[in-house]
């Protein structure tokens, strides 16, 4: 009576008893748990450095510090500038390559082709990983899944061999195989949740990067004009 | 331009390093929180099976230990036998009368000692045969004492001195008989005793393996008319199962007949209203008989006719096959079972009926 009322239900013992294919679904959702994670902490980590480096940079930009001083500095200190710094400093390095009587608009274009190419280089340097994060969120439900209904179909598959059904012989398949859809929700809703906080934080990064450029050619074509 | 691209792909990501160590951080409280929630789920029916089975094994060992005291008095008693006998033996020897029966006392409620904390029925028994033994020695010891005084002054006045010692050492001899003779009584009564302790016991397992064989009756009694009541529910059983296949086939066999009458009665229906709608060719020779073979949809639509044996006259065929058609649908019985015996009806028509 007590053994077969109450089965060993106890989790690591679930996990263990669950079968290969489970088990190895089990073990991919794990793995996959582990990098999203990883990626969503660094993630995190990259973006909060972006922002407040785009913030302290911009502050010093608009305080009227002098531009050569300032390209000068972000060459020197190349590994610790923000994105921002390094768009800046290709287009006032591409406009300071043109000697002084160049057609202003040709010298204008190529700034901005300077400074477009390096915020392509540095958006794609922000939204690395945040496609996998986003694959993470779509697909390992569905594995989790995959599992679960492996490991149902097991169970009721050796429900057949027995004469009398009970509750009791299903239940602890199921409850093994349900543990593969736990494990894909838990990699799944964080993924998704980081995913879509990361996407509009570079968004908004984007917006900002795109503006200052805007405002950085207007301030070159002036002090070119002058 | 060249020198702007290594600036921008070596990005100088922070903490990814603590960040693979949070990721792992993460994931281990997960698991503990599901290990440590399941787990904790699981306490209460455990405490729930500890409770019944600590209830159900404390009657177990009560009945074990009552019953283990009763066994165990009885191999005392034959190790304690063998006991109070090598202590007889050696006081004998030492001739002293008086001191003869305290020796022997302190060996024996040694011996008793351990018997009334093992078995207190068997005590009782032992002490006052033993305070009878000891209570007639000195009452004898005294009466040969007077007597020898009085021999003794006779003696004094009358023979010599010699005599008396002689006397005194034949007396001294017949009390050592006499205590021989007394110790033997003892022992003889010890054994008697025993004897009859042994008889006590050996009548108590004799009743007791009489109740086992009672008991033992008892149950194969109570087995047999088990199994004659098994058996009398078993034919019951059978008889009722015997009954209802009676009803059921009954039953069946007046459902069949029911079933044979109802579609004998569509047939004759059929039949009839095909007739009905015949027009008879006039002036036939004899009595011609066309049958046909029709196939029908359920709801009396008829699918195909066809003529499996004709009459021999084509007008005669003809004019049946047209009724046939002229008289869908066909009268078919409510019950939708019942269509399969219609559903390839055979049509025999007589020209005269």
């Amino acid at each position: 009576m007590s053994t077969t009322v109450t089965q060993d239900m106890s989790f690591l013992h679930l996990i263990t008893s669950a079968s290969v294919l489970v088990q190895l679904v089990m073990l991919i959702l794990i793995l996959i748990s582990l990098s999203s994670w990883w990626f969503i902490f660094r993630k995190l980590f990259v973006i909060r450095y972006e922002i407040k480096k785009t913030d302290d940079f911009e502050d010093i930009f608009w305080r009227g510090v002098d531009l050569n001083a300032l390209h000068q500095r972000i060459i020197s200190s190349r590994y610790e500038s923000g994105s921002l710094e390094r768009i800046f400093a290709a287009g006032f390095g591409e406009f300071t390559k043109h000697p002084a009587g160049s057609d202003l608009d040709a010298v204008m274009e190529s700034t901005r082709r300077a400074m477009r190419a390096t915020y392509q280089r540095e958006m794609d340097y922000l939204e690395s990983h945040l496609s996998f994060l986003a694959t993470v969120g779509s697909v390992s439900p569905y594995v989790g899944l995959f599992g679960t209904v492996w490991g149902i179909m097991n169970s009721f598959r050796s429900l057949s061999s027995v004469t009398q059904a009970t509750i009791a012989h299903v239940a602890p398949g199921i409850a093994e195989a349900l543990i593969a859809t736990a494990m894909g929700l838990f990699a799944a809703i964080p993924a998704v949740v980081a995913y879509n906080r990361y996407a509009s934080r570079t968004d908004q990064l984007a917006t900002r990067f795109e503006s200052f450029m805007e405002e950085l050619s207007n301030v070159l074509q002036r002090r070119a004009a002058e | 331009m060249s020198s702007s691209d290594p600036r921008n792909s070596p990005h100088s990501e922070p903490k990814s390093l603590l960040a693979g160590v949070l990721a792992v951080v993460v994931h281990l409280l997960f698991i503990a929180l599901l290990v440590f929630g399941v787990s904790w789920k699981d306490h209460p029916p455990e405490g729930m099976m500890v409770d019944i089975w600590t209830e159900l094994p404390k009657p177990v060992p009560e009945p074990v230990k009552t019953q283990a005291p009763p066994k165990q008095p009885k191999p005392v008693p034959e190790p304690v036998k063998p006991e109070p006998e090598p202590p007889k033996p050696e006081p004998i020897k030492p001739e002293p009368p008086k001191p003869e029966p305290p020796k022997p006392e302190p060996p024996k409620p040694e011996p008793v000692k351990p018997e009334p904390q093992k078995a207190a029925v068997a005590a009782p028994v032992k002490k006052p045969d033993i305070a009878m033994k000891q209570k007639p020695e000195p009452v004898k010891e005294n009466k040969p004492d007077p007597e020898e005084q009085k021999k003794k002054e006779q003696e004094k006045i009358k023979e010599q001195e010699k005599q008396k010692e002689l006397e005194k050492k034949k007396e001294l001899e017949k009390k050592k008989e006499l205590e021989k003779q007394k110790e033997l009584e003892k022992q003889k009564e010890l054994e008697k005793q025993k004897e009859l302790e042994k008889q006590q016991e050996i009548a108590k397992q004799k009743e007791a393996e009489k109740q086992k064989a009672l008991e033992k009756q008892k149950e194969l009694q109570k087995q047999k008319e088990k199994e004659l009541a098994a058996q009398r529910q078993r034919e019951q059983e059978a008889k009722a199962q015997r009954e209802a296949e009676a009803q059921r086939a009954a039953q069946q066999a007046a459902a069949r007949n029911q079933v044979t009458s109802e579609i004998g009665k569509y047939k004759a229906l059929i039949l009839a209203k095909i007739r009905s709608r015949i027009v008879m060719p006039p002036d036939l020779p004899g009595n011609p008989v066309a049958e046909f073979s029709v196939t029908l949809l359920p709801g009396g639509d008829i699918l195909d006719v066809r003529l499996s044996k004709s009459s021999g006259h084509p007008a005669f065929d003809s004019a049946v096959e047209r009724a046939i058609f002229l008289s869908k649908p066909l009268p078919l019985p409510p019950d939708p079972m019942l269509f399969n015996e219609f559903r390839n009806l055979n049509i025999t028509v007589h020209y005269r009926e």
